[in-house]
């Protein structure tokens, strides 16, 4: 594979972090504009790890998690009393708060080179050279992505079948009978908040690395957009739907590259159009449950007919008055 | 003296949701008098009464108002036709003044100045409402509240009345009064549609009777006599006993 | 410091205006459009367009900028609002933020500098330093805020439309029953919100002599902070909003500078977000009702005293 087609997907599984982040808070019927505060924090806290000589990449990236974590607990807090339109905005303007921030936030200390490293506020943060002073190719970063991105998916896929799972799922569709079934809103939120903090700081902490150098302006709103829009697009149902909203963006990208100047123009109108088509995405709850049962009853023909395929009637439907 | 059906329901079938609500409905009810529709809790009674003011799209079915087919017209289009519904709720503009709650049930009417004489005799007719005309409509009493939901549907002139539970929650004494008016709304000329869980009392002021059980009309006819009877009874406790024990089939009703 | 304060309050005054347009119309749609500070940027970067092509004057700007951006926001309600009317409004915020970024990057394909002179309407008509240093923008914007408070008022409190928009904003399935066409009334309000915008956009524009691309976050979110400052839904509280957010504003960029400024004001919205989501209109009406409640227990209390005596 040539270098060109190695950054599209680096790229990509970089992008899929934030759709992903912007994901859990949907399932839990949250949406926001500003999980780019997240992807901004892990960048700064892993970079500055690495810069410093202070830690090796993988710690780096964990405090970097660690810290988008905190932030999102943070932003939780502050939003935990608000619903729907009031905790967009506040995440729009929180996530505004944090680009400014990082403008002002000037922190240059002696690096282990002798020369200053650190974030120079808009100037921004440079020098996150770790991975390739050591050597690691574009095939070798891509699969630390993608594998980071794996392993990942795999935990909210998991999570996603525990009890907090489905009850943050359930918060999502019907908060109300969510909590006449005893689940706490409250907490199950405070907790989506925080994962998905910890989801946009990891792929924040690889981006810093893959780009070795960041600056506030990354984290505008315009990424933004780009991560709640593969969540959108890629659908509520499952976990790799956000991977599939990913694609799409990106095929257009390629695949229009005479739109180039206009993608902002043409991905705008896509996902206003796409809503209405289909408000939940492409992978929402019905289809994956549709195609959850398709893979079971193929599942279930390939032994041949088993007892499961002729289940008698319950005896409910006999006694059902008509 | 019976005249012809001003409202004619046929095959209805509506519903919230996925689920049917109605399964098939018909009925009809004339200009000029009232005509009550009972049934138990969940029966679809307001799902019916949504549907025919068009807050519900139906998904089969006919509604003929006054000869002509309304099914899946907006409500607001059937109120400037003669067509309005007191829902269930009450629904009024809590915010707003009593004054202001009047003047927006004749929104749909052309501008003019029968629209204050329209005020004015509402005033006359319900003394209390207008001892309050600037106060906030969620500031009156519960049976204000019904006085004034009925006043604004009349502020449009309609020449036909759908009331869902207009006494709900109401004391024995104002539901009457309440009923009382309801036949003094139909001795001026309006058809009237009203629904009740508490069958006894509105009884007594209907010319006609329609009973609705689990989506279907299982009675029509006179409101009072051995067969409306015993239809109300069927429809109330036949339902409420099914599901408390199963009832050996050869005791079923005949 | 007169200058400074007037200044401050032409500030607010063109927030006020903003975060009027949010409140009416998320009154009667219960919705927030985010693409409006985009679609008044729209206006404003047509306007500045055909000024620089030669095709209108300074004193044409502002009618250009007002039906620009009207237009700009029946593209939004037809894309973003009427087909999410039944759904979550999350829905049709989250469609409205993607035409945000669509209608800004249209007009920054349009005019790709970082920014742009806007003209004002008193290129040397006024005499520097008149009147203290009180500049005629800022006279302009107060004066036009006013006026467009008391049209609004007006309008609102005393025709058959503005009955139906309080009846829709009150109770949308009341106003439905009572015959009167929401989704009608719901557009009408969307252009409205539309047209203040534009006014707004025109004021902010010839007070800062300028229009960079960012004027459509800035629009956006300073509406939206003053709106939820003052309560959203309620327009006396967007006023109030308005006015203090821009003397905050005016504060703290003298004190600290314009970056700093900006910290200030996101730091604002989400203290009030956290601490009073009601905003001023929420606190007010709390106290109205402590009030209410204080006067019934005393006024029982007189009842009871008076029933003791007789007995």
């Amino acid at each position: 594979m040539d270098d060109f087609h190695l950054a599209i997907l680096a790229n990509a599984g970089l992008l899929s972090f934030l759709g992903l982040s912007c994901w859990i808070l949907l399932v839990a019927g949250m949406v926001s504009f500003g999980q780019q505060a997240f992807f901004a924090i892990g960048a700064y806290v892993a970079a500055f790890g690495t810069v410093t000589g202070a830690l090796p990449l993988p710690l780096a990236l964990a405090a970097g998690l660690g810290a988008g974590a905190a932030a999102g607990t943070l932003l939780g807090l502050i939003t935990r009393r608000l619903g729907g339109f009031r905790f967009a905005v506040a995440s729009l303007a929180f996530a505004e708060a944090v680009r400014l921030g990082l403008d002002l936030l000037v922190l240059r200390v002696p690096g282990p080179g002798g020369g200053p490293v650190g974030p120079g506020g808009t100037d921004g943060f440079g020098g996150i050279r770790l991975l390739y002073e050591s050597g690691t190719t574009a095939g070798g970063f891509v699969a630390l992505i993608w594998g980071t991105l794996a392993a990942v998916l795999v935990l909210l896929t998991v999570a996603e079948r525990t009890g907090p799972g489905r009850g943050l799922r359930m918060i999502g569709e019907d908060p109300v009978l969510a909590e006449a079934l005893g689940r706490d809103p409250g907490r199950l939120r405070l907790a989506a908040a925080a994962a998905a903090g910890a989801v946009a700081a990891l792929g924040g902490g690889l981006f810093a690395h893959y780009t070795t150098y960041v600056e506030p302006s990354n984290f505008g709103l315009m990424i933004g957009i780009h991560g709640l829009a593969y969540a959108l697009i890629g659908g509520l149902g499952t976990a790799v739907a956000p991977l599939l909203g990913v694609g799409f963006d990106i095929g257009l990208l390629e695949g229009a590259r005479a739109f180039q100047s206009y993608r902002m123009v043409v991905f705008g109108g896509a996902v206003a159009v796409f809503l209405i088509w289909r408000p939940r995405g492409i992978l929402d709850e019905a289809l994956v449950a549709r195609l959850a049962l398709l893979f079971r009853r193929l599942a279930d023909r390939a032994p041949g007919p088993g007892p499961a395929g002729a289940r008698p009637t319950s005896p409910q439907d006999a006694k059902e008055p008509t | 003296m019976t005249g012809a059906p001003i409202l004619a329901v046929e095959g209805l079938v509506a519903g919230r949701g996925r689920a049917d609500v109605l399964r098939s409905v018909s009925l009809s009810a004339e200009a000029g008098a009232v005509t009550c529709l009972i049934g138990p809790n969940g029966a679809g009674k307001t799902t019916l009464m949504m549907a025919i003011a068009g807050l519900i799209r139906p998904r089969r079915g006919r509604i003929r108002f006054d000869g002509r087919e309304i099914a899946g017209r907006p409500a607001h289009r059937l109120v400037a036709e003669g067509l309005a519904l007191v829902p269930q709720d009450r629904l009024l503009f809590a915010g707003l003044t009593v004054r202001e709650n009047l003047a927006a049930g004749a929104l749909s009417r052309d501008a003019g100045p029968a629209i204050e004489t329209d005020i004015a005799r509402m005033g006359q007719r319900f003394p209390r409402l207008a001892e309050r005309a600037g106060q906030r409509a969620g500031s009156l009493s519960g049976g204000e509240q019904q006085m004034l939901a009925i006043a604004r549907a009349l502020m449009a002139r309609p020449r036909f009345l759908l009331l869902d539970e207009p006494s709900l929650g109401l004391a024995p004494l104002v539901a009457r009064e309440v009923l009382d008016l309801i036949a003094g709304i139909a001795g001026e000329g309006i058809g009237v549609l009203v629904v009740e869980q508490n069958a006894a009392r509105v009884r007594s002021i209907a010319r006609r009777m329609h009973v609705i059980d689990r989506g279907r009309i299982v009675h029509s006819g006179a409101p009072d006599g051995a067969a409306a009877d015993a239809a109300v009874d069927r429809a109330f406790f036949g339902a409420a006993v099914a599901p408390a024990g199963p009832a050996p089939a050869g005791e079923a009703a005949p | 410091m007169i200058a400074a304060a007037v200044a401050g309050l032409a500030l607010g005054a063109s927030y006020a205006l903003l975060a009027t347009g949010f409140t009416v119309v998320f009154g009667v749609l219960r919705r927030i459009d985010l693409a409006y500070g985009a679609s008044i940027m729209l206006g404003l970067y047509a306007a500045i367009w055909l000024h620089r092509e030669g095709m209108a004057g300074a004193p044409a700007l502002a009618p250009v900028v007002i039906a620009v951006t009207v237009l700009a926001a029946a593209y939004v309600e037809r894309l973003c609002f009427a087909p999410h009317a039944d759904r979550p409004p999350v829905t049709a915020m989250a469609a409205s933020f993607a035409i945000w970024m669509q209608l800004q990057e249209i007009a920054v394909l349009a005019l790709p500098l970082h920014t742009y002179p806007f003209p004002s309407p008193f290129a040397g008509a006024w005499p520097a330093g008149a009147l203290g240093g009180i500049r005629p923008e800022h006279v302009l914007a107060l004066v036009a805020a006013a006026a467009i408070g008391l049209g609004l008022a007006r309008l609102l409190g005393h025709t058959r439309f503005g009955l139906a928009v309080r009846a829709t904003t009150e109770n949308r399935a009341a106003a439905a029953c009572a015959g009167i066409d929401t989704r009608r009334v719901a557009i009408a309000v969307f252009g409205l919100a539309a047209a203040i915008g534009g006014v707004a956009g025109y004021l902010i524009a010839c007070i800062d002599g300028q229009v960079a691309p960012h004027f459509a976050m800035r629009a956006t979110l300073d509406g939206i902070a003053a709106a939820i400052l003052g309560g959203l839904g309620s327009i006396p509280g967007a006023i109030a909003g308005g006015l203090l957010l821009g003397l905050v504003e005016a504060a703290a960029r003298s004190a600290w500078g314009p970056q700093q400024a900006d910290l200030a004001r996101y730091g604002l919205l989400l203290a009030v977000l956290a601490a009073a989501p009601g905003g001023l209109a929420g606190i007010a009406g709390a106290a109205r009702r402590r009030l209410a409640a204080r006067r019934r227990a005393s006024g029982r209390r007189v009842g009871e005293a008076s029933a003791a005596g007789e007995a």
